[in-house]
C-alpha cells in the first residue's frame, strides 16, 4: 500500500511540476536591460527627426499592466509610442529586448519602472 | 440744522468731514495692511533696506572648472570611485560631512542615553521611525551611495543634474564581459553620461535639498507644509526670498554652512543660539529673519516694530501655508491593512492625492492652511520611543516650548500634523514598527510582528500587546514668506471673534481680550466725553453759539 501511495505522490508532483513549467508566465525571452537603452535610442532618434518634442521617453512601462504590453508587442502595434519609422527599423531581437524591459517593469510587476 | 453746522465751523470746531479724515489717517498709520497701499510712495523700511544691502546680487565665483579635472576623466564603475576622485582634491570633505546629522541621522538629546534623529529614539506620526537605519525604505534619502554602506555621495548635494547612478552602475556590471557590439556601444555611452554628470558640480541648488526635504514623510508636501516641490521654482506670491522672479535665493543663502554643518537644524534645540544681525557679526548665520532684517524691520512710525519682541515675523508674513501644493494633515494607521481582491490598494481623493493606502492607512490633505500659533523659544519637547505616555490623552509627540515670560519666546506659526499610531498597551510607550523589507509591515501586513522587529532594532522591549493612540506633531512654519501686501492685518489677531491668536494665553491683547476694570474705566471715559461734548454743544446751541441776537 505504501508503495502505491509513494508512486501516486511522485507522479502527482512530477505532473504538477511539468504543468507549471509549461504554463508559467516567464515573460518574453529578451535582454530587458539592453531593451531599456534600445527603447531610449528609438525615442532619441525620433526626437532628432522632429516627430516628438522630448528626447526622453514619455511612455513608461509602469503606464500599463503586463497583459496590455503583451497585446501591444505581440501584435507589433506601436502606434501608442508614435515614432513608427524607428520601430519599423528595429530587428525582431531589438523588439523582444524592449518587450522584455516593458514586461519586467510593468505596473503590475514586482518592480515597476520609475521616472529614472 | 445746516446753518447751525456752518456756524459751528466758523466758530473753530472740527466738522464731521474733517473728523472722518483724521480717523482715516490714524488708522492708516496704525494698520500695516492698509498703509502698504501707499508703501511705494514712501521710503523703504529699515528691514528692507538692510536686507537689500546684505544680499545684493549673488557674487559667487569659483576657481575650479571640474570639466578640466583629469581624475574625473575615468570610466567610473561605482559610486565610491567617484567619491574617491572628489576626495583626491577635497581631502577633508567626507570627514567633515560624516560628523553632521545629514550623515549620522542622530543628535544627542537632553535626556541621558537618548538620541534624537531618524536613526535614534525619536518617532513621528508619519512613517514613525527610521529603526536605527534598518528600515531600508528611508535610506533613499541618506547621502551615501548605498544607504549606510560605502562612502558619502558628494553628488547628492553637489550634483548639477539628477542622474540615475545606482541603476547605471548596476547595468554596467550586468553588461561587463559581453562582446555584443550593441552592448559595447551602450557601455561607452553610459561611461560618457556618467562623466558628464560627475563633472557638472555645483553649490547645492534648491532641487538638491528639495529631493529629500520637499518630499519628507514619503511624498511631495507630506511633512512640513511650508516645504514642497512648489518651492523649486516659486513666484513672488509664494515666497519672496526664493522667487525666481525675485530674490531667487537658493536654500544655502539662509542655511549657511560651516564645515558641512548646515544652519537651521531643529530637533529639540534652537536652530540659532543667538538672534544676531550681520551688522553685529558678519559671520553670524543667516538663519533668522533678524540676521538680515534687524529687530526693528518696519518703518519707524509704525506700531509693528513694537511687536517684534513677542511676535515672530513668520506669524504675520506667512498668512497660510501649502498655498500651491496640498500638505498632509491627518494620518490614521488604524485603518491600514485592508485589501481588495486579496491585494493592497490605493484610493485617491481631492487634489489627486491618496486618501487611503493599504500599507499606510487613511490620510487627509489640505491647501491654504491657516497655521496654529504657540509660544516658541526655538526648542521642542519630543516624546521618543522610551518615554512614557498617557494613552487617554492626545500625545504631543513634538511640541514647541516657550511662554510669555521667556525673553527668547515669540508667538510663532505651526503646522500641527495629527494622526493615530500604534503604542505598547502594557508598557505605555510609542512603538517603532518596521515597515519596509521582506519582514516589514508593507510586505506582511502584520503590525504585531512589525512592532516586534522594529523595536528590536532600537533595543526597546515590546510587551506583545498594542493599540492605537491619537498624536500630534508640530512643524514650525518659516518658508513661503508672502509679499508684504499679503501679510496679516491688525484685525486678524486683535479681534474678539475668531482671532488667530485665540489660543495664546498669558498676555493681554487689546481688541481680543476683555479686562473688566479697564473696560469700565474706558466706557466711563468715553461716555463722559460724549456727555461733555453733548452738553457743551447743547449749551452753545441754546445760547446761540454764545452770541447775542
Amino acid at each position: 500500500m505504501f508503495k502505491y501511495i509513494a508512486i501516486f505522490f511522485t507522479l502527482a508532483i512530477f505532473t504538477l511540476g511539468s504543468l507549471s513549467a509549461v504554463y508559467a508566465d516567464e515573460g518574453p525571452d529578451g535582454n530587458s536591460r539592453k531593451g531599456k537603452y534600445t527603447y531610449r535610442k528609438v525615442i532619441k532618434a525620433c526626437h532628432e527627426r522632429g516627430e516628438v518634442d522630448s528626447a526622453s521617453p514619455q511612455v513608461s512601462p509602469a503606464d500599463k499592466k503586463r497583459a496590455e504590453w503583451k497585446a501591444i508587442f505581440e501584435n507589433k502595434n506601436f502606434s501608442a509610442f508614435g515614432c513608427l519609422p524607428e520601430w519599423d527599423a528595429l530587428s525582431d531581437d531589438d523588439i523582444m529586448d524592449i518587450y522584455a524591459y516593458f514586461y519586467a517593469t510593468a505596473a503590475d510587476s514586482p518592480t515597476p519602472a520609475t521616472c529614472n | 440744522m445746516g446753518n447751525n453746522l456752518k456756524q459751528m465751523d466758523r466758530g473753530g470746531n472740527v466738522s464731521p468731514g474733517w473728523m472722518a479724515a483724521l480717523v482715516f489717517v490714524i488708522l492708516l498709520a496704525a494698520c500695516p495692511g492698509a498703509s502698504s497701499v501707499f508703501a511705494a510712495a514712501e521710503d523703504e523700511s529699515l528691514g528692507i533696506k538692510l536686507a537689500k544691502q546684505a544680499v545684493r546680487a549673488d557674487k559667487h565665483w569659483t576657481t575650479v572648472d571640474h570639466s578640466k579635472i583629469e581624475i574625473l576623466n575615468q570610466d567610473f564603475s561605482s559610486g565610491d570611485q567617484i567619491t574617491q576622485a572628489c576626495l583626491s582634491c577635497h581631502t577633508d570633505a567626507a570627514m567633515q560631512f560624516e560628523e553632521t546629522i545629514h550623515w549620522t541621522w542622530e543628535v544627542p538629546s537632553e535626556k541621558p542615553g537618548i538620541m534624537n534623529g531618524k536613526a535614534g529614539h525619536a518617532v513621528n506620526n508619519f512613517c514613525i521611525s527610521g529603526n536605527a537605519m534598518e528600515d531600508k525604505g528611508c535610506l533613499s534619502c541618506h547621502a551615501g551611495w548605498d544607504g549606510t554602506d560605502g562612502l558619502v555621495n558628494c553628488l547628492s548635494c553637489h550634483g548639477g543634474e539628477k542622474f540615475p547612478f545606482k541603476e547605471t552602475f548596476a547595468d554596467l556590471a550586468a553588461f561587463a564581459g559581453d562582446d555584443d557590439p550593441d552592448l559595447q556601444e551602450i557601455v561607452t555611452q553610459l561611461h560618457a553620461d556618467i562623466q558628464k554628470a560627475v563633472k557638472n558640480i555645483t553649490l547645492p541648488r534648491r532641487n538638491n535639498c528639495g529631493e529629500c526635504h520637499f518630499k519628507g514623510g514619503g511624498g511631495d508636501g507630506v511633512k512640513h507644509g511650508d516645504l514642497d516641490t512648489s518651492l523649486a521654482k516659486p513666484n513672488q506670491n509664494l515666497d519672496v526670498h526664493m522667487a525666481v522672479d525675485g530674490a531667487d535665493f537658493t536654500c544655502t543663502r539662509c542655511h549657511t554652512t560651516v564645515k558641512h554643518h548646515i544652519a537651521g537644524r531643529l530637533y529639540t534645540r534652537p536652530a540659532a543660539a543667538e538672534r544676531k544681525s550681520l551688522i553685529q557679526d558678519d559671520m553670524a548665520t543667516k538663519i533668522t529673519c533678524e540676521s538680515c532684517h534687524s529687530a526693528t524691520p518696519h518703518k519707524a512710525a509704525t506700531k509693528m516694530n513694537d511687536h517684534t519682541d513677542k511676535v515672530a515675523c513668520q506669524s504675520c508674513h506667512i498668512p497660510e501655508f501649502a498655498r500651491v501644493n496640498p500638505t498632509k494633515m491627518w494620518w490614521d494607521w488604524t485603518t491600514a491593512g485592508k485589501m481588495k481582491d486579496g491585494k493592497p490598494y490605493v484610493e485617491k481623493g481631492e487634489f489627486g492625492k491618496p486618501v487611503y493606502k493599504s500599507i499606510k492607512g487613511s490620510f487627509t490633505w489640505a491647501k491654504n492652511v491657516v497655521p496654529q500659533y504657540f509660544w516658541y523659544n526655538g526648542s521642542f519637547d519630543n516624546i521618543g520611543i522610551k518615554d512614557d505616555i498617557d494613552p487617554q490623552q492626545i500625545v504631543e509627540v513634538s511640541h514647541p516650548l516657550g511662554s510669555p515670560d521667556d525673553p527668547n519666546a515669540r508667538i510663532h506659526p505651526f503646522k500641527i500634523h495629527r494622526g493615530k499610531q500604534p503604542y505598547d498597551k502594557i508598557n505605555k510607550q510609542l512603538v517603532a514598527p518596521l515597515l519596509s523589507g521582506p519582514k516589514g509591515y508593507w510586505t506582511t501586513f502584520d503590525m504585531d510582528e512589525a512592532i516586534t522587529l522594529g523595536n528590536q532594532t532600537l533595543d526597546v522591549p515590546y510587551s506583545g500587546e498594542f493599540d492605537y493612540v491619537e498624536t500630534t506633531y508640530a512643524f514650525p512654519i518659516t518658508h513661503m514668506v508672502a509679499p508684504a501686501g499679503n501679510s496679516l492685518g491688525c484685525i486678524q489677531c486683535h479681534t474678539r471673534d475668531n482671532s488667530r491668536l485665540a489660543g495664546i494665553t498669558g498676555i493681554y491683547m487689546p481688541g481680543r481680550d476683555k479686562f473688566a476694570i479697564v473696560d469700565t474705566i474706558g466706557l466711563i471715559a468715553v461716555l463722559g466725553a460724549l456727555a461733555g461734548v453733548t452738553l457743551h454743544g447743547l449749551g452753545r446751541f441754546f445760547t446761540r453759539n454764545g452770541r447775542e441776537e
